[in-house]
């Protein structure tokens, strides 16, 4: 178990950079998730982690140790592969007893380990099965026991629960939160899934075009996020485009075509007065309000407990609201409104970079 | 259903046209005449204890295992670590050895006989086990390259990267995860190489001498001499010989 520092790693395949020199640090026993769509570096940056791929410059630091040019078999970590990579032609017991296999333990100290991870991982009683009788997500909790049996330093793990249906993924999520509050383990997680992130990740970061754009909590990323980007990658949300009339305290406001008034927000970095920005409103900010704005539903979506509404404004905005069913049944034509405090003005992160 | 039924009467007569003349050979083993003749008046087993009963007939199907097991062995060893080395190599590399591995097989026979025979004797090696072993291994590797490269290009990468990250050395991995998922390709190239040798003739002809000969070499020698059921007696131990070749594999390598 330890810290792990990546000090301005970078990689490029020839001309293309996969991933811009990158600073990240990763207390002992945190579960940092890497957050972001394919082809935003974050399996590069967990490839050079395990070492099987080297960094084009920088140094990658574990407990105090530089291990940049350590081979993958002298690094401790456990890696849980997106398609699982079980050797087909072994037992469920003989894959998680591999890694100590190869340690040399003693015969019944495998044993020993080996029951108890497959206990760890609800697997007990699998250990002669052949990997191709499993079902998927058996296969997935082996991958995850071959990972952890061998005590790792850090765990790693690419979208490992990509090719699980919907339902088993949340029992997996909550599986693998439950076994990292157990045991606290510097962990290392790879999806482009927002829900998951959310329900796992002490840290998530959130990585676009080969940077990590925010790192932070679940819920400093949701309430603050830094540009449009993160804001449409966690969550639902409204964007409203406009330009930036003032800033200043930590707030500024932006004038938005259709609405008589600028809208006044929590201002994030990088805003220039002049410069196209856009207003963040959260779907469940928006609510019925008398003598608020006038809107007419134009469109119901029944969620179960919660509805999606979207209302278009006098001016012809929409704006969706995600509240319980009960808030928007009725009458079409409506009076909304919502808590200045739910603003955020953001930089475009479709516009330069 | 005239559709049907002609197009299972053509496929009847290709198949009959493929394998009759081969099977014809099996009969005229058990023949009890002097001379070859469809299909035998009377059956014996003469021929049989003819063939196994003359040490010239026995010495030359043992140099042909001889030949064929070192050819296999030096072919699997040989042409499994061909193929991993172009598995290994980037794309123009790979295009370049396979086709140069797999030049003797496209090679016209009679050029590779002319042209080993005249380095054979350069040698001194005519009429060598060992000259037999070299020229039937040429002809033998390819087939164990392209067996163990089809198995090569259908093993998961990541595996290897897996079995690494648990800790494992190179030799390690290619011992507990390549060669055991490689193995049919492996077991089918030695299959095809042991066939490959025990039947080859043109090489052999040029390459064999009077204490160093195959099988196919003898039986070509005695038809020539004399046109006797114990030649169909050698053919039939081939045809064995090759099926059970044909069948261990599909036992081993059966999933």
């Amino acid at each position: 178990m330890s810290t792990v520092r990546f000090a301005g790693i970078s990689k490029s395949f020839g001309a293309v950079c996969a991933l811009a020199p990158t600073d990240l640090d990763i207390p002992q026993g945190e579960f940092l998730t890497l957050l972001g769509p394919s082809g935003s570096g974050k399996t590069t940056l967990l490839n050079i982690c395990a070492g099987y791929l080297a960094p084009s410059a920088g140094r990658l630091v574990v407990g105090g140790r530089d291990i940049t040019s350590l081979p993958p078999r002298q690094r401790n970590m456990g890696m849980v592969f997106q398609s699982y990579a079980l050797f087909p032609h072994m037992s469920v017991a003989e894959n998680v007893a591999y890694g100590l296999t190869v340690r040399r333990l003693a015969r019944d100290e495998i044993a020993k380990r080996v029951a108890d991870v497959l206990h760890m991982t609800r697997l007990d009683g699998y250990g002669h099965r052949a990997i191709r009788e499993l079902s998927g997500g058996q296969q997935q909790r082996v991958a995850l026991a071959r990972a952890m049996v061998i005590q790792p330093d850090i765990l790693l793990m690419d979208e490992p629960l990509g090719a699980l249906d919907r339902q088993l993924r949340k029992e997996v999520q909550f599986e693998i939160r439950r076994l990292h509050a157990a045991r606290p383990r510097t962990t290392i997680y790879v999806t482009h899934d927002q829900e998951e992130a959310l329900v796992m990740s002490d840290r998530i970061a959130v990585m676009r075009a080969g940077r990590i754009v925010q790192i932070g909590s679940g819920t400093d990323l949701y309430a603050r996020p830094v540009d449009t980007f993160v804001a449409r990658f966690l969550g639902e949300s409204n964007l409203l485009a406009g330009t930036v009339d003032s800033i200043g305290g930590g707030r500024a406001t932006l004038s938005v075509p259709g609405f008589a008034q600028p809208l006044d927000g929590r201002a994030a970095d990088g805003l220039r007065i002049g410069a196209a920005a856009c207003a963040l409103l959260r779907p469940e900010a928006v609510r019925a309000q008398a003598g608020g704005l006038l809107a007419q539903v134009t469109e119901r979506v029944y969620l179960g407990e919660l509805v999606a509404v979207r209302l278009t404004l006098a001016g012809g905005i929409e704006l969706w609201s995600r509240r319980l069913a009960s808030e928007w049944s009725g009458r079409d034509g409506v009076e909304i409104g919502w808590d200045a405090s739910a603003i955020s003005i953001l930089p475009d992160a479709s516009i330069g970079s | 259903m005239i559709g049907k039924l002609s197009l299972n009467a053509f496929v009847a007569l290709v198949a009959a046209f493929l394998v009759l003349p081969i099977l014809a050979i099996v009969p005229v083993a058990f023949s009890a005449q002097s001379f070859i003749r469809l299909p035998p008046e009377t059956w014996s087993l003469r021929w049989w204890s003819a063939f196994f009963g003359d040490a010239s007939w026995r010495l030359t199907l043992l140099a042909s295992l001889k030949v064929a097991a070192l050819t296999t062995f030096i072919s699997v060893l040989a042409g499994t670590a061909a193929a991993l080395g172009i598995a290994r190599s980037g794309p123009r590399g790979r295009a370049l050895l396979t086709a140069l591995f797999l030049g003797p097989v496209v090679t016209p026979a009679i050029v590779l006989a002319v042209a080993l025979y005249s380095m054979a004797r350069a040698t001194g090696l005519v009429g060598t086990l060992t000259a037999l072993v070299v020229a039937h291994t040429m002809l033998a590797l390819p087939f164990v390259v392209l067996n163990v490269g089809v198995s090569l290009d259908g093993l998961d990468r990541r595996l290897l990267l897996a079995a690494e990250g648990l800790g494992a050395g190179s030799f390690h991995v290619f011992r507990t995860v390549t060669l055991p998922l490689i193995a049919p390709g492996v077991v089918g190239g030695a299959v095809f190489a042991f066939v490959t040798s025990f039947d080859e003739v043109v090489l052999s002809i040029f390459l064999a001498g009077p204490t160093v000969k195959t099988l196919p070499v003898r039986i070509w020698e005695e038809i020539r001499l004399e046109y006797t059921p114990v030649v169909a007696v050698g053919a039939t131990v081939m045809l064995a010989l090759a099926l059970g070749a044909a069948g261990a594999n599909r036992l081993l390598t059966r999933k």
